[in-house]
């Protein structure tokens, strides 16, 4: 059974119910009360997201601020014909996400990084502060059915914010397969997950 | 304009899907990709089906957030403005009134330009909400080092939001990238906002530029991130505001296309 819609708590609360919607129509009219809301219930899944990307501690806080506060500010741009309200919420984060440890990496902390993990899965790498939701298991576990080349060419992009072009060099792959198995890999991981839910 | 002459080549751009829904691009090509997009029904499908899918990743990353964050987040919302909807778009009846804290200019609908690569804001509210809300957004970053600058910099900005002839205009691209300018042509000053595009590769700036008839564009300086610049001295003449990528440091002269340009005639240059 898997946990839906509004849970004051981070974690593993799946909530891709109305929710979210509802509330950010009401952020964008400058409705205070409805934001605290929605920080209840996007918080934890935004503050997941971002450390995993860019790993620092007090970089992602920054990161996970401004993600926060820019969707205060342009709640009103929230276009539900484009997609749910978590899934824009999630892919502004990302974003961020990978701008920050992209500009981190420019500025030669990419040893560092690299050192930290070196010679593990990328999958590997979530955190286990929190109690292991559901919806973590079966994405964990659908990761481990991908072959070995689409999973490590959706995490490093996804988790670890390489370019595809990146990846391929890292992989020695050529571009158009990396962007293959990153398609082939999501498509396979939607079947596994079943469906877009 | 230039922006739209820089369109895609090379590959076959539909391979870029999941790279895009994945944030696998960069910036260039995330752009340029942005801009297929636009005009690309099974692109735009095909995205939106990927990105849920990248999303089911987000998810099983989830932790909580320290308490601290919470309460700083919180403060921080309540002194920051809003942006009103994206031109083209209805306003739902719920949005109540934008804060301004203080009070507005005088809205002047202006008819949309063409979706979705580059149109004007719906009111002239919207571009001076987004000045002022990149205003708040750094005041909260502001270090005590740079005070003194700072309120230099304040000075100049509350100058031309005071001058009576004070108009304001954006240009965005539907992709929450904007640049926005509130100007004075009585004064020959402006404050100009970059928004929405990061900051240049390593070792690049994003320099400001004034197009003037029958003259070179001339620098009006650099901008950093989405700090607003101000700047004088502009003539009357002028036509257009313009935003290059250039070496560190700035060009004397711009050294590649326009990344945006936005035009000056609405708030009453170009006589």
């Amino acid at each position: 059974m898997r946990m839906r819609g509004v849970t004051g708590t981070a974690g593993c609360g799946h909530g891709r119910g109305e929710g979210a919607e509802v509330l950010l129509v009401r952020v964008a009219g400058g409705d205070h009360q409805a934001f605290e809301e929605l920080y209840g219930l996007i918080s934890g899944p935004v503050f997941g997201l971002v450390r995993r990307v860019v790993r620092d501690p007090a970089q992602s806080e920054e990161v996970v601020q401004e993600v926060l506060l820019e969707l205060w500010r342009s709640a009103a741009r929230f276009d539900p014909a484009r997609g749910s309200a978590l899934s824009w919420i999630l892919t502004l984060a990302h974003r961020r996400a990978v701008d920050r440890v992209r500009s981190a990496r420019a500025a030669g902390e990419r040893e560092q990084r690299e050192a930290l993990r070196a010679g593990e899965p990328a999958f590997d790498h979530v955190t286990e502060e929190v109690e292991a939701g559901l919806e973590r298991e079966w994405v964990r576990r659908c990761l481990r059915r991908l072959t070995d080349l689409q999973r490590q060419s959706v995490t490093l992009a996804y988790y670890d914010g390489y370019t595809y072009r990146e990846v391929a060099e890292r992989l020695s792959l050529p571009l158009g397969t990396v962007k293959t198995r990153m398609r082939d890999g999501l498509n396979r991981l939607r079947g596994c997950l079943g469906g877009a839910a | 304009m230039s922006v739209f002459t820089r369109l895609l080549r090379r590959e076959d751009p539909h391979s870029l899907a999941a790279p895009y829904a994945l944030d696998a691009l960069d910036p260039a090509e995330r752009r340029r990709f942005g801009k297929h997009l636009a005009g690309c029904g099974r692109c735009t499908a095909e995205v939106r089906e990927l990105s849920e899918d990248a999303v089911r990743l987000a998810w099983s990353t989830a932790a909580p957030a320290p308490a601290a964050l919470r309460e700083r987040v919180l403060a921080a919302v309540r002194t920051t403005p809003q942006e009103p909807a994206p031109a083209g778009r209805p306003r739902t009846a719920q949005l109540p009134p934008h804060v301004w804290g203080v009070q507005p200019p005088p809205a002047r609908a202006r008819r949309a330009g063409p979706r979705p690569l580059f149109v004007p804001f719906a009111t002239v509210t919207a571009a001076a909400a987004l000045v002022i809300a990149s205003l708040f957004a750094v005041q909260t970053h502001r270090t005590e080092g740079r005070l003194a600058a700072e309120r230099a910099r304040a000075r100049d900005i509350a100058h031309v939001l005071a001058a009576p002839d004070a108009r304001a205009t954006a240009g965005t691209d539907g992709h929450g990238r904007a640049l926005a300018v509130v100007a004075s042509p009585s004064e020959g000053r402006a404050v100009v906002t970059l928004s929405g595009y990061g900051s240049p590769s390593r070792g690049r700036v994003h320099q400001l530029w004034l197009t003037r008839p029958g003259a070179g564009p001339r620098s009006l300086g650099l901008l950093s991130g989405d700090t607003p610049l101000a700047v004088k001295g502009l003539e009357k003449s002028a036509v257009s505001l313009a935003v290059t990528v250039e070496p560190n440091g700035g060009s004397a002269h711009p050294t590649g296309q326009p990344v945006v340009q936005l035009t000056l005639k609405s708030v009453g240059f170009g006589e």
